[in-house]
């Protein structure tokens, strides 16, 4: 293979570069400094300030497809920009301008060794940009170790001293143990087919998957790698701990943005057609998975006292809605319904998760990180600002209309209606109803009870990022629901160019 | 424009009433903003044109293009009442409430405000997702009703309320979505536009639950039956009505559970035609159990409140039975039933909530004797009673009468229990009025003698009442003045139930029809 690229592959993924290089200036700033404790305000100022180039570039790639007509490979057609990559990238930039906004104000971090910081986080974007442009199952890889090791090392530098070095430890571990089966289900891919590219795999495997024992075995561990990532049932046991131990804005980042990117692989993997009927085997596990991420993950937020453990279980049944689009993505006959539904979830479920882990930061102590649903207890007299936006994501997030995460479920369940999967649409309807209890129990202690004696000065009143990070997701989450077809057409658009 | 004003106008009134600076101005600037809100819905009858059966005053606009949904609103004669009855019970309940809402004053009448817009919007909507979106989201203002302003057990009645019905509407959504893939296949034209809906033909097969035609249907009316209640999903509406206050009581009884009728009429019925006959005897049967059953329920209940709440389920099922009927007689009555239930029900949860703010019992043996310490309470208790009985020359005798001459055309069996109903109804009210009012005084009238304080109600309380007291016999002695303006759209519904379609009358047809009348 010949290895060459011109000025057109750099242009095309500069997004990535710009962030990397912007990645750098805040080491280096402190480097020149002396190597004193750098200020917050330049590592912070300039990460920002990289974001939003990088933003700039990634409109500037998606007017180059939209002249250019559809997608275009870069680096001997190992990195595909399509919509689907451009969706990816401007959903990452926007993730890590929030994360950056909560890291600012976070207690956790308390501002120190913040360009170190800076740096593995938009590090952390680059590596998810890979995850989500790559072509072949390799860089695919790279871009999730890319990601992963700089998150752990985010979550392990919180000054809270218990909690999240067990969850660095944790999350570092069973990682670790997914990726390996990942990496092990993509050999056995490239032991069946002679190739990790995905579209020379797409071209055997509708004939292989009905033959081939060896590449099912691999289609079924490099799933199972994934699923690992983005929190399915069994495969989820790791992320409560790890949400909660977290530092809270490191959490709102992981929570989207890995997800987001890795169902964007995921996307990019079940389109190589090993899918044929939803009576197969491959999509028969995903069915079942997806069923019981939705039941489990929604009782089990059920018992939960503590905030964040609960938005984690929440997150964890999320991601079988999104499942539930990806079985109809993954299916000839509903794959633009299905990636379109996929992609409007995905964007739906990054806003309410933000807002509602930005929430939580709200109330997060200097000496105790840990946030109670008591808390809220009286917080409509003393706050009704957060209290509303508070009860508008959480409304979205139990699907209740007119928010966006009622069109989100809309769209999702459409989508597998249109393929006959009655029973998971069944299941999910009922779990979410099951849902709108946990939900609405925080609106249950802000509304209907009153503040113990002395609760009121709870809330951080000196988190104004944080604030604005909360009114801006709980207007998003009202705004786009009325409307949502403007979000849907521009998603549409980008899955057009897929196929 | 002008459904669209009557709908959305109440966003604007919450909106107003947060910025109102003063908590004593909340309750006067709501009470005035809700009177002009009903004087504007009267506007509609301008409008609306009675001799036909199309739908009127349509607006509709595009919302989700790709998924075919729209922003839809129109009104006919089934939807023209409930609408009117929405506009017309919130001032009374402003006032009503004037007294009994003591915290978060702001906050009511705002939840008040946007439930109103939640209510008319789930009875103009003609885009099934976007009735869904209404049906939805009034559970949320409810929810907060009853929550922040109910009684002990109020956390729990709110939950329960919100849980059960949801958990009725999810189905309802599986069903939408699945009829609204049906259009695509009949059009090319993905649509939730109930007219599509309505030309769609689903198939059905005789004798079994699982053919298309009865799942889509049992999903949607399941939704309904818990909306209504009925018999046996009712087990949430004695929680939320005892909880609840008393203006959350008057319309969750006045407009919520008619939702779930109107939900019957309007989709149940002319979508699925062949599993409406075929299952009629399910729904007759529940209707029937749901009379009796509620009524020998409210007899034993020691409490007002509950009483009322269960005669509640004993009057839907009436209602159920009407519109199950089929027949013109029996959907007239059922709407008309619809009407006089949200008068006679939500005058009778005012009259217990005032005398209750005054003595906080609901005690049936904390009564007696109350006819001489109250006696212009007593009078107007016992008219809305006799309402509640349909006594002749009250509305509640038309309605029951033409529901029962409507299911004994359908189903005679049905018909003979039903009238059994109306004997325990009398039954269980008469007796309670007796216990309350008559008889030796009681502890509270004792109490209230010593004291030397008035049991009887106050000017205020007496301008809620008066309204309602002028409708029941209205409605009762000139039943053509409000059953004339929907008898075309009825008419049409029963004579086409198998192949039920619905037009739109835009303007140049409305004057052409007018000119035709005219010149007749």
């Amino acid at each position: 293979m010949e290895l060459s690229f011109g000025w057109n592959d750099v242009f095309l993924v500069s997004p990535a570069i710009v962030l990397f290089l912007f990645s750098l200036l805040p080491v280096f700033l402190k480097v020149i400094n002396g190597n004193k404790a750098d200020s917050l305000f330049t590592s912070y100022g300039v990460s920002l300030i990289g974001l939003f180039v990088a933003a700039g570039f990634s409109v500037a790639v998606v007017f180059r497809q939209i002249l250019e007509g559809g997608s275009q490979l870069a680096f001997s057609d190992a990195l595909v920009m399509d919509g689907l990559s451009s969706f990816a990238s401007l959903m990452v930039i926007v993730i890590s301008i929030f994360a950056l906004l909560l890291s600012r104000d976070s207690l956790a971090l308390k501002g120190e060794l913040f360009s170190e910081f800076c740096f593995l986080l938009l590090n952390a974007a680059v590596g998810m940009m890979v995850v989500a442009w790559s072509n072949d199952l390799i860089l695919t890889f790279i871009g999730i170790e890319m990601m992963s090791l700089c998150l752990y090392i985010m979550i392990a530098m919180s000054h809270e001293p218990i909690f999240s070095k067990e969850s660095a430890f944790k999350y570092f571990v069973l990682g670790s143990f997914a990726s390996a089966i990942l990496l092990y289900g993509m050999a056995f891919l490239y032991g069946a087919t002679g190739s990790t590219y995905l579209p020379d795999i797409s071209e055997m495997a509708a004939e292989m998957v009905l033959t081939h024992r060896i590449f099912i075995i691999g289609i079924l561990f490099t799933l199972v790698g994934f699923v690992f990532k983005v929190a399915i049932v069994p495969f989820h046991a790791w992320t409560p701990d790890v949400y909660q131990g977290s530092p809270t804005s490191i959490t709102a980042f992981m929570a989207t943005g890995v997800k987001v990117v890795v169902f964007i692989a995921l996307i990019r993997f079940m389109l190589t057609d090993f899918v044929l009927t939803p009576d197969s085997i491959i999509s028969q596990v995903l069915q079942w998975l997806a069923v019981i991420t939705m039941v489990v993950g929604n009782f089990v937020a059920i018992k939960q006292d503590n905030l964040k453990r609960m938005l984690a279980y929440s997150s964890i049944s999320h991601s079988g809605y999104i499942l539930v689009g990806l079985i109809a993505a993954s299916l000839p006959g509903s794959q633009v319904e299905g990636v379109s539904a996929v992609l409007f979830y995905s964007l739906s479920y990054a806003v309410m998760t933000i807002g509602s882990f930005a929430v939580v930061a709200l109330f997060e102590k200097q000496h105790d990180t840990q946030v109670n649903i008591n808390d809220l207890k009286g917080l409509a007299t003393s706050n009704p600002y957060v209290a509303f936006s508070l009860t508008a994501i959480l409304i979205s997030l139990a699907g209740i209309p007119p928010t966006i995460g009622f069109f989100g479920k809309f769209f999702v369940f459409s989508s597998a209606i249109k393929q006959g999967l009655y029973w998971i649409t069944i299941w999910g309807v009922i779990s979410s109803v099951v849902s709108v209890y946990y939900y609405l129990r925080p609106v249950v202690y802000m509304y209907m009870k009153e503040a113990d004696f002395g609760q009121q000065s709870m809330l951080r009143d000196d988190a104004q990022s944080t604030k604005f990070t909360v009114f801006f997701a709980s207007l998003f989450v009202i705004i786009a629901g009325l409307l949502s077809q403007l979000f849907y057409d521009l998603i549409g658009h980008s899955v057009m160019t897929l196929f | 424009m002008l459904l669209s004003l009557i709908t959305f106008l109440p966003v604007v009134f919450a909106l107003v009433i947060l910025a109102v600076p003063e908590e004593k101005y909340v309750r006067p600037t709501a009470f005035v903003l809700g009177v002009g809100q009903f004087l504007l819905s009267l506007l509609v009858f301008k409008d609306y044109d009675p001799t036909t059966a199309a739908l009127q005053l349509v607006e509709k606009t595009e919302w989700v293009r790709s998924a075919g949904i729209n922003y839809f609103m129109g009104i006919d004669g089934i939807s023209l009442w409930l609408v009117m009855l929405s506009t017309f019970l919130v001032p009374l309940i402003i006032l009503g409430s004037w007294t009994a809402i003591d915290k978060k004053v702001k906050g009511f009448h705002v939840c008040l405000f946007l439930l109103q817009t939640t209510m008319i919007g789930t009875f103009l909507a003609m885009d099934a997702i976007l009735f869904y979106v209404f049906f939805e989201a009034s559970l949320i203002p409810m929810y907060y009703m009853v929550g922040i302003w109910g009684g002990a057990r109020r956390i729990y009645a709110s939950m329960k309320f919100f849980i059960y019905t949801m958990l009725g509407s999810v189905l309802m959504l599986v069903s939408i979505i699945t009829l609204m893939g049906m259009t695509k296949q009949l059009t090319g034209q993905m649509s939730a536009s109930l007219l599509d809906f309505y030309n769609l033909d689903i198939p059905f097969v005789a004798g079994t639950m699982f053919s298309t035609q009865s799942l889509l249907f049992f999903a949607f009316c399941i939704a309904f039956a818990i909306k209504v209640p009925l018999f046996p999903f009712h087990t949430w509406l004695p929680d939320a009505h005892v909880e609840a206050p008393t203006p959350g009581s008057v319309i969750l009884a006045g407009v919520m559970l008619k939702m779930g009728t109107y939900g019957f009429v309007r989709m149940a019925l002319p979508i699925f035609p062949e599993a409406t006959e075929y299952w009629a005897w399910l729904f007759f049967s529940l209707g029937v159990i749901g009379i009796i059953y509620g009524a020998l329920v409210a007899m034993v209940q020691p409490d007002i409140k509950k009483l009322v709440a269960y005669s509640s389920v004993s009057h839907m099922g009436y209602i159920i039975l009407g519109i199950f009927a089929m027949n013109v007689q029996g959907i007239s009555g059922g709407i008309y039933q619809m009407l006089n239930h949200g008068i006679s029900t939500g005058a009778l949860f005012f009259l217990v909530g005032m005398i209750y703010e005054k003595t906080h019992t609901r005690k049936i043996e904390d009564y007696g004797g109350l006819a001489p310490a109250a006696p212009l309470f007593t009078i107007l208790f016992i008219i809305v009673t006799m309402s509640s009985i349909a006594v002749p020359m009250t509305n509640g005798f038309v309605g029951e009468f033409l529901i029962l001459t409507g299911t004994f055309m359908a189903n005679k069996a049905f018909a003979y229990v039903a009238v059994l109903g109306v004997i325990l109804a009398a039954a269980y009210m008469l007796w309670m009025v007796k216990r309350v009012f008559f008889g030796a005084p009681g502890k509270v009238v004792n109490e209230f003698a010593e004291k030397n304080k008035s049991l009887d109600i106050s000017k205020r309380e007496f301008a809620v009442m008066a309204p309602l007291i002028v409708l029941i016999f209205w409605m009762g002695l000139f039943p053509n003045h409000f059953l004339s303006w929907s008898e075309v759209s009825i008419n049409h519904l029963v004579k086409n139930k198998t192949s039920y379609q619905l037009q739109v009358l835009n303007s140049d047809q409305k004057s052409a029809v007018t000119a035709q009348t005219k010149s007749k």
